[in-house]
């Protein structure tokens, strides 16, 4: 088996806080396949963001390894990371955060400028992204003119219009509603299926368990095992189940 | 999709505000083209109160000292000097006696239209003062002061010479600047001879007309050097030199007009400032995404830093047109014959390019914050912040 895309090794990510040690990490160690949905869950709090944004390139840990396709990123300088992300992370957020003066197909070029892309080029490669995610027919709306889940998907072109192996999306369904949420859960899904796409995705929401191929549990800072995770997961499923469980005994 | 289509889009972005901003850069471009022209256009009104071929020569120890009256002959026959004028104060007081209420001069009546060919008098006024030996060219401040005529007869009593004489009024000088009162040097003489047998015999102020402006600086020369060592050593000085001192110190009011341009200036900095950092602000989420992606913090920086630097610019050259407009209608304004303190609001290239310079520079200072801050901001501090 090959190296995993994501290998984690007892990273830990503390942060001063007037005064206290805040452990938004405590020695988490997590390994991720290539081609692989995998999602990164717990309460609010517990440092999913933190984790996710160590593997993408964002922020540094303050001890352990972070290496993502071959590449030990703490070993990069601020400048090289924003350039390494640039290739080979596609980023999705639960705010989708386009520029409102700029079209979406212009919003989803912003990317091709840190390439050396032709300028048709970038345009034919926005344009495909948008074809995508569905919005081949909206390419010169602004982002006000659109739905939440159109702007997310406009959000997600943006992500892969640099065609980088790795997608990472931090609560992409946090700002939307039912219907909205599961088409963009269905379209991270393509992109692992039709795309060969590593995706990781931090979400609170118990529906997206079942287009994922793996989930993660963390609870305050540590990553939880395997029966810790099944419990939580369990719990959580609970929480939103269709009606009363009346078998359920808790130890 | 470029980064000048996104420097743009961000410009066009708060319409409003982006105008309100160019408008104050704008008016502060004008105001400075307009306040640094002030200079220039004192020059030009000294200069326009004053000839810049006639020179005075007087005693070096000052205009109350006299000059044997010989030497306004000399004087003549310099090189390059047209016509010489010799004054003597008279001090003659009317009516309020012992009060000298405007000044009056014997002067060498046959030589001043040759001295004074810019001066407004009547062609037939000039040729009675010089046909009628008691005649007198009175200004205009002086004529509407007593409500004298031409032609009326006025008396004045000298504080200095033992002779009283009786005036008539043959022209006016159509100078509302001037208070004056000339009259035949000729007349004072005589009526000295004929009570003491001896005459006048001195000059007070020489004036003297170059031929041409380039020979005004080798005559004083050659007048001054003339009268080295006799008894009435002369100093000569140009007409302007010798206005200027009205006009005060020149270097302070131009000190003056340098702080107040550079209050300006630092003043809409601070607008322009303020309008780049509420924009950065504004943008928090937008530029934390843009880190995110990939684009490093020179990139952030220059489009934040070309935004502003773009718009102040574009306002600068509105303002310089601007001025350029306002001081071309101030001039047509003042009339044709480019006389007048209007005439002096010329836009000069140098102060086109102060003006050009002063809106990049107000940008550059106004944009170099904010953008430094926003690029400089890590990654994923920015992202948490909006999150
Ligand atoms: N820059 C920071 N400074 C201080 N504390 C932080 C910072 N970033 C995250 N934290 C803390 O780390 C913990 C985990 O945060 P986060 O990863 O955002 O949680 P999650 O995404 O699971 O809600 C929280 O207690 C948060 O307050
Ligand atoms: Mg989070």
């Amino acid at each position: 088996m090959d190296a995993p895309m994501i290998d984690v090794r007892h990273v830990s990510r503390h942060y001063l806080r007037g005064g206290d040690d805040v452990h938004a990490l405590d020695d988490v160690s997590l390994s991720i396949p290539a081609g692989k949905f995998v999602a990164l869950m717990g309460p609010s709090g517990s440092g999913k963001s933190t984790l996710l944004n160590l593997i993408s390139g964002i922020d540094r840990p303050s001890s352990g390894e972070v290496i993502v396709s071959g590449q030990a990123l703490p070993d990069l300088s601020e400048d090289e990371l924003a350039r390494w992300r640039a290739r080979h992370v596609g980023l999705i957020f639960q705010f989708f955060n386009l520029i409102p003066v700029l079209s979406a197909l212009e919003n989803v070029a912003l990317p091709l400028l840190l390439t050396d892309l032709g300028k048709a080029e970038r345009r034919e490669r926005a344009e495909t992204a948008l074809r995508v995610v569905g919005l081949e027919d909206r390419l010169d709306h602004f982002p006000a003119t659109m739905s939440g889940g159109e702007q997310q998907r406009v959000a997600i072109a943006r992500a892969i219009v640099t065609d980088p192996d790795l997608i990472v999306a931090d609560e992409p369904t946090g700002d939307l509603d039912a219907k909205n949420a599961e088409a963009i859960l269905d379209l991270l899904r393509t992109l692992k299926k039709g795309f060969g796409k590593t995706v990781v995705m931090v979400t609170h929401d118990p529906r997206a368990l079942r287009f994922v191929d793996d989930a993660h549990h963390l609870d305050k800072g540590l990553l939880l095992d395997d029966d810790a995770a099944e419990r939580a997961s369990a719990a959580l499923h609970a929480s939103m189940g269709p009606g009363p469980r009346t078998t359920e005994v808790e130890p | 999709m470029s980064y000048t289509r996104l420097v743009v889009a961000n410009l066009l972005r708060n319409k409003l505000r982006t105008a309100f901003t160019a408008g104050a850069i704008t008016l502060a471009v004008v105001l400075v083209c307009l306040l640094l022209t002030m200079p220039a256009a004192l020059d030009r009104l000294l200069e326009s109160a004053a000839s810049d071929v006639r020179i005075s020569v007087h005693h070096k120890a000052g205009l109350v000292y006299s000059m044997p009256e010989s030497f306004a002959r000399k004087v003549r026959a310099v090189d390059g000097v047209e016509a010489a004028a010799g004054m003597v104060w008279y001090g003659g007081a009317f009516e309020e006696s012992g009060k000298v209420t405007f000044p009056n001069f014997a002067v060498e009546a046959e030589h001043i239209e040759a001295v004074y060919p810019d001066y407004p008098i009547k062609p037939e006024e000039l040729a009675d003062f010089v046909k009628y030996r008691d005649g007198a060219l009175v200004g205009r401040q002086v004529m509407d002061k007593y409500d004298w005529k031409v032609g009326e007869r006025v008396s004045l009593t000298s504080t200095i010479w033992p002779a009283n004489l009786d005036f008539r009024i043959v022209g006016v000088v159509e100078d509302p600047q001037a208070p004056l009162f000339w009259f035949n040097r000729k007349y004072l003489d005589q009526a000295l001879e004929s009570q003491f047998g001896q005459g006048l015999g001195i000059m007070g102020t020489i004036w003297v007309r170059a031929s041409d402006p380039s020979m005004v600086g080798s005559i004083m020369q050659t007048i001054d050097d003339m009268s080295r060592n006799s008894e009435a050593e002369t100093a000569s000085e140009t007409e302007k030199s010798y206005f200027a001192n009205f006009f005060g110190s020149l270097q302070g009011f131009i000190r003056i007009i340098l702080l107040v341009t550079g209050l300006v200036t630092l003043c809409i900095i601070f607008i322009a400032a303020n309008t780049a950092s509420m924009n950065v602000r504004e943008r928090s989420g937008e530029i934390a995404v843009l880190k995110a992606i990939g684009f490093a913090r020179r990139s952030i920086f220059g489009a934040l830093f070309g935004e502003v630097v773009l718009i102040s610019s574009l306002a600068g050259l509105l303002g310089l047109l601007l001025s350029i407009g306002l001081t071309t209608s101030l001039r047509n304004f003042a009339g044709n014959d480019g006389l007048g303190p209007m005439s002096g609001f010329i836009l000069t290239g140098p102060v086109v390019v102060q003006g050009l310079f002063l809106s990049l520079f107000i940008g550059m200072l106004a944009g170099v914050v904010p953008s430094i801050g926003a690029a400089r901001k890590p990654v994923a501090v920015a992202l948490r912040e909006i999150f």
